[in-house]
């Protein structure tokens, strides 16, 4: 479904979809989002889509099924849909969950496809003394009993790397060549990883080449201020407009969603890190 | 000699260039790695280096001395003991390594040099643990006479992944945990910073949580190891306020190459880093 028959399809629902404010305009090469965290305390839904579209974004991550209407009403994608049937500590990591896993996985799927959702997040879990070898194979083993259904709705799975030093203390997809080898052994073009700039900045270091070595594997992209977690400005250790524009030479065509919680006016970080990644 | 007094002397004998240094905040002492800027001779790099109100140049021989410290400067970072590929993590290497140390520190201390560099060595199959016993053991051999003359010796941190293929001292855990069983004022890391970014990144956090083992550092853009503004990953700005806001008392110097050309990369960095 392209963008336009997705919107004719919204109006024809009868979710009349209203004239935003004249959005600001961008350059657009990389294709932004964000999520509800950016935004601060105290919006509602359907405020944080409004100036989300106002702001130029072309849709929100992780946003729960009910309110993805809100999101259509405003022109905005699911760009991310939430995880189904596992979580960030109990993942795709453990054989032995695979079929409780599945079924809610895959009609999870077929849903976030229906709404044209660009993107749907899978998570490895945590490792309780997993070796790294077997959640590897445990990972590609879940991801290749799904892919072809990925393949089939023209979903993207995304496989999102984290950070176990500060915030995700045991997760075991945090470092980008396990994440790859996982890619490598799935095989699909449906199925990437989700480098999140912020966990792999704590991980790792060495961003720009890191993405260059694999941007063939990666399928969507988070931000963040490192060290804390917030706005990605001058207040923090990295550059993030090289960044952006690295990502953009190397053909990526996906989206690159933000998730910091702001320190300053929510408004003002977001149109200022909007700013700074249009390249 | 003192600063003052240093700086009276030198106004005798030295060109106008430094008479007027252009202002700095200066809570980080800056410096440059003399390799980086090696199409311009020691003497025009020392007077661009005052006149930009830097503090040291770094990896300069005996020799060269007289010519920074006569401009003001100060000799930042010179010859320990052991090469990058040869060093401290072999016990066979300890006898030469002190040896040289004992020159090179002795001669620093009369000079007023404040710091001498040293390294690891390449792994070549010896195991971390390995490593770093052999580190602390070498150090220890030199830490004391360090400490009588006042001169710090400083083992650097280098990236095993792009520049110095299997060099031992790769990852701050490591360095530090050397540093902490030598326990000698005396003995500290040189933290460089585009190595640690290659290596593991999260940078201001690292310092933060390491800056007592810190003696010196370096910076360079990455990737590239060329200027440190806008055009690699980078926020030097942040980082260089994160190491003053620490109270950071060392040299904080300048290890790129420059793309662009150098009298405007040199004073970009200086600015960038002036916090």
């Amino acid at each position: 479904m392209t963008r336009r028959s997705w919107v004719q399809v919204v109006g024809a629902a009868g979710l009349t979809r209203v004239s935003v404010a004249q959005p600001i305009a961008r350059k657009g090469r990389l294709k932004q989002a964000a999520t509800r965290g950016c935004f601060g305390k105290g919006r509602t839904m359907e405020e944080i889509a409004r100036e989300a579209a106002r702001l130029g974004l072309k849709g929100l991550d992780l946003i729960g099924e009910k309110d993805w209407p809100i999101l259509k009403k405003y022109g905005l994608l699911p760009t991310m849909a939430p995880p189904a049937g596992h979580s960030l500590a109990d993942g795709i990591n453990r054989q032995e969950r695979h079929d409780e896993v599945e079924k809610p996985f895959r009609e999870a799927l077929v849903r976030a496809a229906e709404a044209g959702a660009s993107n749907l997040i899978v998570l490895s879990g945590n490792r309780r003394g997993l070796p790294d070898e077997a959640g590897l194979e445990a990972c590609a083993a879940f991801l290749g009993r799904v892919k072809a259904l990925a393949e089939d709705r023209g979903i993207t799975i995304c496989l999102e790397l984290l950070n176990s030093k500060v915030n995700h203390p045991d997760y075991q997809c945090d470092h980008t060549a396990w994440g790859v080898e996982v890619m490598k052994r799935v095989g699909s073009p449906r199925v990437k990883l989700l480098y999140d700039i912020y966990h792999m900045q704590i991980m790792e270091g060495d961003i720009i080449r890191t993405i260059r070595q694999n941007i063939q594997y990666i399928g969507h992209f988070h931000t963040a201020g490192n060290p804390g977690r917030h706005e990605i400005d001058e207040s923090q250790e990295l550059n993030y407009r090289p960044i952006a524009q690295a990502i953009v030479d190397a053909g990526y065509t996906g989206y690159f969603a933000h998730e910091y919680g702001p320190l300053k006016d929510p408004l003002e970080s977001m149109n200022r890190a909007i700013e700074i990644c249009d390249v | 000699m003192d600063r003052r007094s240093f700086l009276s002397t030198a106004a005798l004998a030295v060109p106008r260039a430094q008479a007027q240094p252009v202002p700095r905040q200066g809570r980080l002492k800056q410096g440059v790695a003399r390799w980086c800027f090696s199409k311009w001779s020691l003497e025009e790099l020392a007077q661009e280096c005052a006149r930009l109100g830097l503090k040291g140049i770094d990896l300069i021989g005996p020799a060269d001395w007289p010519v920074v410290q006569k401009l003001g400067l100060a000799p930042s970072m010179v010859t320990g003991g052991g090469s990058i590929a040869d060093g401290l993590n072999r016990q066979e290497n300890h006898d030469k390594i002190e040896q040289q140390m004992r020159e090179n520190i002795e001669r620093a201390a009369a000079a007023g040099v404040p710091n001498v560099i040293t390294f690891s060595g390449n792994r070549r199959g010896l195991s971390d643990p390995e490593g770093l016993g052999n580190c602390v053991l070498g150090l220890n051999r030199i830490k004391a006479y360090a400490e009588e003359k006042g001169v710090t010796v400083c083992l650097e941190l280098l990236n095993s992944k792009v520049n110095h293929k299997d060099y031992q001292c790769d990852h701050t855990a490591w360095g530090a945990e050397i540093i902490k069983r030598v326990g000698s004022p005396r003995v500290k890391l040189l933290y460089d910073i585009y190595h640690m970014q290659i290596m593991e990144g999260d940078i201001i956090r690292t310092i933060r949580e390491n800056i007592q083992h810190i003696g010196h550092f370096h910076t360079g853009g990455n990737p590239g190891r060329n200027e440190i503004g806008e055009s690699q990953e980078l926020n030097y700005r942040a980082i260089a306020r994160a190491v003053a806001d620490l109270n950071f008392t060392g040299f904080f110097v300048h290890e790129f190459v420059p793309a662009g050309d150098p009298r405007r990369a040199l004073e970009q960095a200086v600015e960038i880093c002036d916090v």
